[in-house]
């Protein structure tokens, strides 16, 4: 089993503690995992983006490019950017940040590329405000990826969720379960 | 130069990291240490010493590069012990003349002379101080 | 006493984070640093364990890398265990430190994350600072996955203290792309590490005030030649401890590291000799390759300094050609790693057909296709039994073809 995963994200949005968490994940899975990320000299906003390679083999390939089975968009307007596209196959999965429906944001002209894909939409932003309490969507998103990929069950995810979370205060940890469950229960 | 030809070690001989020892194992100063590294043959003049014009500021003691002065602890009339100068080592006084330069007394208590200039002689010779006409 | 740490059997580290552990559980006595990017990790995460009560130590901030190494001398001839971490224009500062350290025999260990040269500035992986510190004394590990990160940094201790070294130990990971890079990191638990370890053994230590030692002594050319004589003498010596270091560590963890690591070398009959975390990429362009009939196999000295260069030689002796890659932009010849591996097969009388390239530079990516172009390049020499591909050429190198020493020209 290989499975490639890109995030898309502006820096402060927590794509590579999101991208670190869900090697963690697969790794407690017996996977092989690697986590990176690609970002310039740029501050906080910039666009970014953050990779996940797993596989049951050892992973050597040092090389940055991936052809993503999942495509991870954490920032709602990066959605419009048609370079999320980039290096994907017929099969790959979209999973963005919105807070409009799946029909309504394909009827967005700026929207156009994403016409005919597998797409799943998830307001992670509006989640994390409500459930976490600041703009943090990395942890909805990674939650509605588990739910779309079934690459692990949900309860041993959010088991694992507790462990990396665990050096926070207990109320961002409950927020965060909060949050996550919700999302895998929102995505379409 | 510097080294004497008969102390020259080879590469495999010496302590790694020209790291030099003070002692030996038996607990002497070894011969890297600057106290057996004698110098008195580099002198070309010689700084001499006079006591009784000395006030034991200590100023050759601190600027002395090669730690030269030797001194003597003694309890003041205030009954407050004290340093003072009692000489010059001079195994280890490179005649450098520093002392003299940062001697501050009118008269200087430390002058140079010739290195054969015999130490007695030098201090009878020393310059008076010239009594001004009232 | 320091608190234990507790660490999982399989922990999803990036090179940053497995290098600052080795720190930790190697109880490093001072760490003097000015962070940069991409080591600052390493250090920022010695100075929580410090303030969180896991390591026994001091963290001394200082005003610049310069004074950073300086410190490390000091604190590693008062007789501590020292380590800092560097990268890029950092270690360039330190450059005239490295050459203090060496020479004053300080078994420093310094976990350096590569990173490229400036001018322009760029903060992503090369090698231009590795081979900057080439030939100030000290030893270079190189680490090409964040798991031998934390390996090699504990072995560099265990190594640059041994009393037949006594010299000064840089683990080098490639910025990012080990560095930044989360994988699979199975630790040893702190009191296994620290066994291996060892307590720190001084040597001539200058706070032992019963036995006061000047270090920084002035030796003009009556002296020099001796001491630098044998400063290289132990650094030509130091593979015997490698080795037994190594050794030791795959009795306690099972994980075997060479002199010079090899993959599918048993039969090759072209190699792809390359240092850090691209050794591993190629070595599945190797693979693929192998799939399409050529013979490939791909080297990665684990030293660069000592340079294993009998090894090097042994493990090439049946190859017909030979591509060495060299993450620096060598200014002005070949490549430094191709001019070490030529020299090194020149000098056991072999003559496989040897070319260098360029590839990597700021971080530039370099894929399994890539490599793969080599082994098609030196399938070619190979064939033809003489070189007819160019002596120097650059990889994935944007505009038209640049190479230098073509054949015929």
């Amino acid at each position: 089993m290989q499975l490639y995963v890109r995030w898309h994200s502006r820096a402060g949005q927590g794509a590579v503690t999101g991208a670190k968490a869900l090697a963690e994940v697969m790794s407690q899975q017996g996977k092989y995992v690697q986590a990176y990320s690609v970002y310039g000299a740029e501050k906080r906003g910039a666009p970014m983006m953050a990779f996940d390679k797993i596989s049951d083999e050892p992973i050597n390939d040092h090389s940055k490019g991936i052809n993503p089975d999942y495509i991870l968009v954490i920032d709602p307007s990066l959605v419009f950017n048609p370079e999320i596209l980039n290096d994907t196959h017929e099969n790959t999965k979209f999973i963005v940040t919105t807070h409009m429906s799946k029909e309504e944001l394909l009827a967005m002209p700026q929207a156009a590329h994403l016409k005919g894909k597998n797409l799943f939409v998830v307001d992670a932003i509006k989640i994390s405000q409500e459930d976490i309490g600041r703009a943090m969507p990395n942890t909805p998103i990674l939650a509605a990826f588990i739910k779309i990929s079934e690459v692990v069950s949900p309860e041993s995810f959010l088991d694992t969720m507790k462990v990396i979370l665990s050096k926070f205060p207990q109320k961002i940890i409950d927020g965060n379960i909060k949050a996550m469950t919700r999302a895998m229960e929102e995505v379409k | 130069m510097a080294t004497p030809t008969e102390r020259l070690e080879n590469w495999d001989e010496f302590e790694i990291g020209a790291v030099l020892k003070s002692f030996d194992e038996n607990g002497n100063y070894s011969r890297d240490h600057s106290k057996t590294y004698k110098v008195a043959d580099w002198r070309v003049e010689k700084p001499v010493f006079n006591r009784d014009i000395c006030i034991d500021c200590d100023m050759c003691w601190v600027a002395c590069p090669d730690s030269c002065f030797i001194v003597e602890e003694v309890v003041n009339k205030r009954g407050k012990k004290q340093a003072n100068i009692v000489g010059i080592d001079y195994d280890h006084c490179k005649g450098c003349a520093v002392c003299v330069e940062v001697c501050p007394t009118p008269i200087k208590s430390l002058l140079m002379f010739p290195e054969f200039e015999d130490n007695n002689n030098a201090l009878a010779n020393w310059p008076k101080k010239e009594k001004k006409d009232k | 006493m320091a608190e234990k740490y507790e660490l999982k059997t399989k922990e999803v580290w990036d090179g940053n984070t497995a290098a600052s552990h080795a720190l930790r559980q190697a109880q490093v006595d001072v760490v003097a640093a000015y962070p940069i990017t991409p080591s600052t990790p390493i250090v920022q995460n010695y100075s929580s364990y410090l303030a969180d009560g896991y390591v026994d130590g001091e963290f001394v901030m200082v005003e610049s890398e310069h004074s950073a190494m300086s410190a490390c001398v000091g604190a590693s001839a008062a007789g501590g265990r020292v380590a800092t971490a560097t990268s890029s224009q950092g270690y360039a500062l330190m450059v005239e430190v490295l050459y203090q350290a060496s020479g004053m025999r300080l078994p420093i260990v310094m976990t350096v994350v590569n990173r490229a040269l400036a001018s322009p500035l760029n903060i992503h992986g090369d090698h231009g600072d590795l081979y900057l510190g080439r030939d100030a004394g000290w030893i270079h590990l190189i680490a090409n996955n964040p798991q031998e990160a934390y390996d090699m940094t504990l072995c560099a201790f265990k190594i640059a203290e041994d009393e037949d070294v006594r010299l000064p130990v840089t683990t080098n990971q490639d910025g990012f792309l080990v560095s930044h890079t989360a994988q699979i990191v199975e630790p040893l638990d702190d009191e296994t590490a620290y066994k291996f370890v060892g307590d720190y053994k001084q040597k001539n230590p200058m706070l032992d005030f019963d036995h006061p030692v000047t270090y920084g002594a002035q030796t003009e050319e009556e002296w020099h030649f001796e001491h630098k004589a044998r400063q290289h003498k132990a650094l030509m010596d130091s593979p015997k401890v490698i080795e037994k270091v190594f050794a030791e560590f795959k009795e306690l963890t099972g994980r075997e590291y060479k002199l010079v690591e090899s993959h599918n070398m048993e039969d090759a009959e072209v190699a792809i000799v390359a240092m850090g975390s691209n050794y591993e990429t190629a070595k599945i362009a190797a693979d693929e390759a192998r799939k399409a009939g050529i013979k490939a196999g791909v080297v990665c000295p684990r030293s660069f300094r000592p340079f294993p260069i009998k090894e090097m030689a042994e493990t090439l002796k049946n190859v017909k050609a030979i591509a060495a890659l060299d993450r620096n932009c060598p200014m002005g010849t070949i490549g430094a790693l191709h001019n070490e591996v030529a020299g090194a097969i020149n000098a056991f009388g072999q003559n496989a057909i040897i070319t260098g390239y360029i590839y990597g530079l700021g971080g530039r990516d370099t894929t399994v296709a890539h490599n793969l172009e080599v082994f098609k390049d030196l399938a070619m020499n190979a064939e033809a039994g003489k070189r007819v591909t160019p002596l120097q050429k650059f990889i994935n190198l944007r505009g038209p073809e640049l190479s230098f020493f073509k054949v015929g020209e």
